[in-house]
């Protein structure tokens, strides 16, 4: 379905000219840049003065600044822990989006479209500005300084609940009907039909949700005090964010790629599943 | 430095080994500690070492240490906590949101700890240096425990006043000197410059404590150390100490335009792209580490006499800490402010250490020996002044240092800069003058 | 709603009691109950807060909170520094939303044809949606960093003086907004991938028989079938520009001079540095008014993009 559109679209290549192509590629190269600079940066055995600047390795590569790094945080235990909340956020909006985006798609119902603008005020609300009364809320239900209160303010989701239902609406209503005559119950329906057509959508909801939570800050370190309990981007930060003097780049290059590795391997490997999903996700 | 540091971890996590033993089941008084990592990492991995070691040592206390970000996000996170209604029974808490943090009812007085330990708060702060004092004891109650604390210093690379014929022994001490040292120092290749004479960081929280420095060495003040509702930015003072600055940039051309972070500062110094800086303590260690020509530090010029200000954190016990934890939070900062770790500290970090005791030990000596950098850094303390703290500290700081920033970027002139910033501070500080200063008896 | 398809399985119910709920109304509410439950938790009762610490203030200092009227929005449209981030925030918004969008567009139709070279391109550009604003903005800090940073140090090989990137008040908005736009083209550009996927191809073939030229055909073709996805990201760019300012954190806090301010930086400043609860909230309302018109003015592109209404 995904792939397939992509390749068989024989004129989408006209849309493109030729000077159009190569101009992205230019701008490819300077996206490229700082990505570069991490690279050259974190491999040098050096981690501050003159040099630091030059993109092209003019040294013996060394691993320094990855033990530098890797001994300023404990970085599998952060690692797990950045794993467990993303996941753990990921499985339950799953749940949530699902059931959500099936009764706005399918169901008729007193206070739609009530229901269906409370839902997008989430999307306007940027969590930082709720920080205050959204740890108050948390150290009431017992959630301070745990995983689980990392993850709780994340488990309903807007953006999600609208991808789905859009989703849901392109399936055609006849499978459902031929499955209702069967005698499936309407979590079946959902479960045997829904979900496995709306795959796409939940693939390209899986990639911002994971990214999104994955480079978070700002919320967890408000949240969690053990150090048992931090994900990598607080560990990252105890040596980028020095309050007085210096920084060692080097370091900071090293540490970064150390923490972003895991996101950028999963996504060059999966990639053009990535974004075809995506593609076929019908966000328009 | 090293040698200590890592036999320190040794020691620690040996000890630990003996903690675990069952024959300290009762459960301990838990307790956190709020820090910042005011340099590097290596900062946060010494701070753990050191928890680990107060841990050993009190079987009765499990204490945890907390990394919380900048000093900015400690604030944060510490309020935000005691909102929660958890507050960390200490933090570490840049030395000047003591006032503020005391006005807003949110941090307690340690008067009462002192008293149960047979001290008066005289005998109790007599410890530590007396410059630390003013932004400790407010209202003549002890309020923070000075914990790592530092002062701006000029950094000088002596490489360059070799190569410029001057003599490396003798540093700039006065602004008359400075000027001419830098000008020789400044290389240019036509418009370009390639090297900066001098660089001063103007980022937000160091521009100010900066521009505090060079108006002390005016011979001016910042505000009034006694009452917290007056600043004297409009003043002849900090009118030159401003002037001054802006003459770097815009008349002499020695100094770069615009705002300068405390980082860019001390990578464009490392790089030998700038000649003399000047900087906290607190990043003494860090050159000393990375700076790979010879460097001399020196007292920041006068042009009418020594004196700076302070910098830095203290520990502070957060309203609504009681009973056990309480007790367990005053061991601890006790224990962390002690001459031996007081000195460890300053040896990993640049800070200089606030106990006065520290410098007898032999370690210290021996340390200041072999570093005398660290030892002029410790001899200004005696020109020291408080850091300035007024009610709101923040905005009323921000409020110049956005003049501050306006004036190297050429858009205002000093004069202008400061009366708007004498307004916009007197404005922010308002509701507490009438509430204080200027609530009279009406009848 | 009105339009949505009634269904026998509806009709079915529509002819049950009166009295009782229908139970598709009950099913609805049981599958909405999860979503409303946390949304109501950590979005609708911290919003109550907003607004009812908005009319709240200290009046004495170090005091309670007490009922103050309308006064924290009077101080807040009198301070300069708002007005200042409310500019700027607009300028920042021109300028990262219409770029981004243009270069997500270049990039979705040079690279919509599948095949491994664009693949590995349309990777690149999505490489930093992956990294975490905490790091890039570290990363950032050298790039500009006077002097040694990575841009003046090229620059000074070619003997040209860069200006001070982020310390500059007449530039520093500029630099923040290059990175804004580095982080978010990719990731609008995967959005107008899906739309190209909507433009039929013999649109196309009939537009080269009728010897249209690329640009006619970008004009007359492309255009106006992405019409409901530029909407699309128009507005999800407008929500980032005004919900998103970690980057402000890392590299200027701000500043210099307010030069970086934006809305919600104030807010935090307000609510932080000035510690007065009550502006930052009144703050926090006005910020939330503009998203209010920003969606609302776009509400038709949201319901569509969301299927609220058949396009």
């Amino acid at each position: 379905m995904s792939a397939a559109t992509l390749s068989t679209g024989v004129s989408t290549g006209e849309i493109s000219p030729k000077l159009g192509y190569a101009a992205t590629l230019l701008i490819a190269a300077l996206w490229m840049v700082p990505f570069i600079w991490m690279l050259v940066a974190a491999f040098n055995p050096e981690s501050i003065g003159a040099g630091m600047a030059s993109l092209v390795p003019s040294y013996i590569p060394t691993l320094a600044n990855f033990h530098e790094a890797w001994a300023s945080a404990d970085f599998p235990r952060y690692g797990l822990n950045t794993l467990i909340i993303t996941l753990g956020i990921l499985a339950v909006q799953i749940v949530t989006i699902t059931l959500a985006g099936y009764a706005f798609a399918r169901l008729e119902f007193p206070g739609r479209t009530l229901c269906f603008y409370l839902f997008l005020l989430q999307l306007m609300l940027a969590p930082v500005v709720l920080i205050v009364p959204n740890l108050t809320t948390i150290a009431k239900l017992g959630l301070y300084d745990s995983l689980m209160g990392v993850m709780a303010p994340y488990f309903a989701s807007a953006f999600g609940t609208f991808l789905m239902r859009q989703a849901f609406r392109a399936i055609p209503r006849e499978l459902e009907d031929a499955a209702l005559i069967d005698g499936a119950s309407v979590f079946q329906r959902i479960g045997f039909i829904y979900l496995p057509l709306a795959k796409p959508s939940l693939v390209a909801f899986s990639i911002v949700s994971v990214t999104a939570h994955w480079n978070e800050f700002l919320w967890p370190l408000m949240v969690i005090n053990s150090p048992d309990l931090r994900p990598l981007t607080v560990g990252l930060a105890s040596f980028t964010r020095g309050a007085e003097g210096a920084q060692a780049w080097g370091v900071i290059a090293a540490g970064t790629l150390l923490v972003s590795a895991p996101l950028l391997i999963a996504f060059a490997l999966f990639q053009r599943a990535f974004v075809n999903s995506f593609v076929s996700s019908g966000i328009k | 430095m090293t040698t200590t540091r890592r036999s320190l971890l040794a020691g620690a996590a040996f000890a630990t080994s003996f903690a675990l033993s069952p024959a300290f089941a009762q459960a301990p008084t838990e307790i956190e500690l709020f820090f910042p990592v005011p340099v590097d990492g290596q900062l946060a991995r010494d701070m753990a070492a050191l928890i680990k070691e107060f841990n050993t040592a009190h079987p009765a206390i499990k204490a945890t240490p907390v990394y919380t970000g900048s000093y900015d996000e400690t604030l944060i996170k510490t309020r935000a906590a005691m909102k929660a209604g958890k507050p960390p029974a200490a933090v570490i808490m840049s030395a000047n949101f003591l006032l503020d943090l005391k006005i807003e009812g949110e941090i307690q007085s340690m008067d009462a700890l002192i008293k149960a330990d047979g001290k008066s708060n005289d005998q109790f702060m007599g410890q530590f240096f007396d410059a630390l004092h003013g932004n400790a004891v407010l209202d003549r109650q002890v309020y923070g425990v000075p914990f790592h604390n530092s002062t701006p210093l000029l950094y000088v690379n002596t490489d360059h006043l070799k190569e410029a014929g001057l003599d490396p022994d003798k540093l700039p001490a006065n602004w008359e000197e400075l000027v001419t040292t830098a000008k020789k120092l400044t290389k240019r290749e036509g418009d370009r410059v390639t090297r900066w004479g001098m660089m001063m960081p103007s980022n937000y929280d160091y521009g100010g404590w900066i521009l505090q420095a060079l108006t002390h060495s005016n011979g001016g003040q910042w505000f009034n150390v006694d009452y917290g509702g007056e600043v004297y930015y409009d003043t002849p003072s900090m009118l030159g100490a401003l002037t001054f600055w802006s003459d770097l940039v815009s008349r002499h051309k020695v100094h770069p335009a615009g705002v300068q972070a405390g980082g860019a500062v001390s990578s464009a110094f490392l790089s030998g792209q700038a000649s003399m800086m000047l900087l906290s303590t607190g990043s003494l260690t860090h050159i000393r580490n990375n700076a790979k020509f010879p460097y001399k530090v020196a007292f920041v010029p006068k042009n009418v006499k020594n004196e700076v200000p302070i910098g830095g954190a203290s520990l502070v016990i957060p309203a609504g800490v009681e009973g056990e934890r309480r007790k367990a939070a005053w061991t601890l900062i006790n224990w962390m402010t002690a001459p031996e770790k007081s000195g460890w500290w300053s040896r990993a970090t640049g800070y200089f250490a606030p106990n006065k005791a520290a410098y007898d030990l032999p370690e210290m000596k021996e340390f200041l020996a072999k570093n005398p950098d660290a030892g002029i850094a410790v001899s200004q303390l005696a020109f020291a002044k408080p850091w300035f703290a007024t009610y709101k500290t923040v905005p009323v700081r921000k409020a110049i240092e956005d003049e501050l920033a306006a004036v190297l970027s050429a858009k205002k002139t000093p004069k202008e800069a400061l009366v708007a910033a004498q307004k916009q501070a007197d404005e922010i500080m308002r509701p507490y003058v009438e509430q204080t200063a200027l609530k009279l008896p009406t009848n | 709603m009105a339009q949505a398809v009634f269904t026998a399985n509806e009709a079915r119910e529509w002819s049950a009691p009166r009295w009782r709920p229908r139970r598709s109304t009950v099913l609805a509410f049981a599958m909405l109950a999860p979503s409303l439950l946390f949304l109501a938790l950590f979005t609708y009762w911290p919003v109550v807060q907003v607004l009812w610490q908005s009319f709240h203030g200290q009046i004495r200092v170090g005091g309670p909170q007490a009922y103050v009227g309308f006064d924290n929005f009077l101080k807040l449209f009198a301070d300069p520094a708002f007005r200042k981030a409310l500019a700027n925030n607009l300028v920042y918004a021109l300028g990262t939303v219409i770029p981004s969008l243009v270069l997500a567009l270049g990039f979705a139709m040079a690279l919509a044809r599948s095949s491994r070279v664009n693949a590995l391109f349309r990777a690149l550009f999505f490489l930093p949606v992956l990294i975490p604003l905490v790091a890039a903005a570290s990363i950032f800090l050298f790039l500009f960093l006077p002097n040694v940073g990575l841009l003046d140090y090229h620059l000074a090989k070619l003997a040209i003086s860069g200006p001070n990137w982020l310390g500059d008040p007449d530039i520093a908005l500029w630099s923040i907004m290059a990175l804004t736009i580095w982080k978010n083209a990719g990731y609008y550009m995967l959005f107008f991938l899906a739309g190209l996927q909507a433009v039929p191809a013999d649109a196309y073939e009939a537009a080269i028989l009728d010897g249209a030229g690329p640009w006619q055909r970008l004009r007359y073709v492309t255009l106006p079938y992405l019409k409901p996805t530029i909407g699309f990201v128009l507005v999800i760019g407008l929500l980032n520009v005004v919900t998103q300012v970690d980057h402000v954190f890392v590299l200027t806090k701000g500043g210099p001079s307010d030069s970086t301010n934006l809305l919600l930086f104030y807010v935090y400043q307000q609510a932080v540095e000035n510690y007065d609860a009550g502006r930052a909230a009144a703050g926090t309302l006005v910020m939330l008014a503009l998203l209010l018109v920003v969606t609302a003015s776009s509400l038709r592109t949201l319901e569509r993009s969301f299927g609220e209404k058949d396009a």
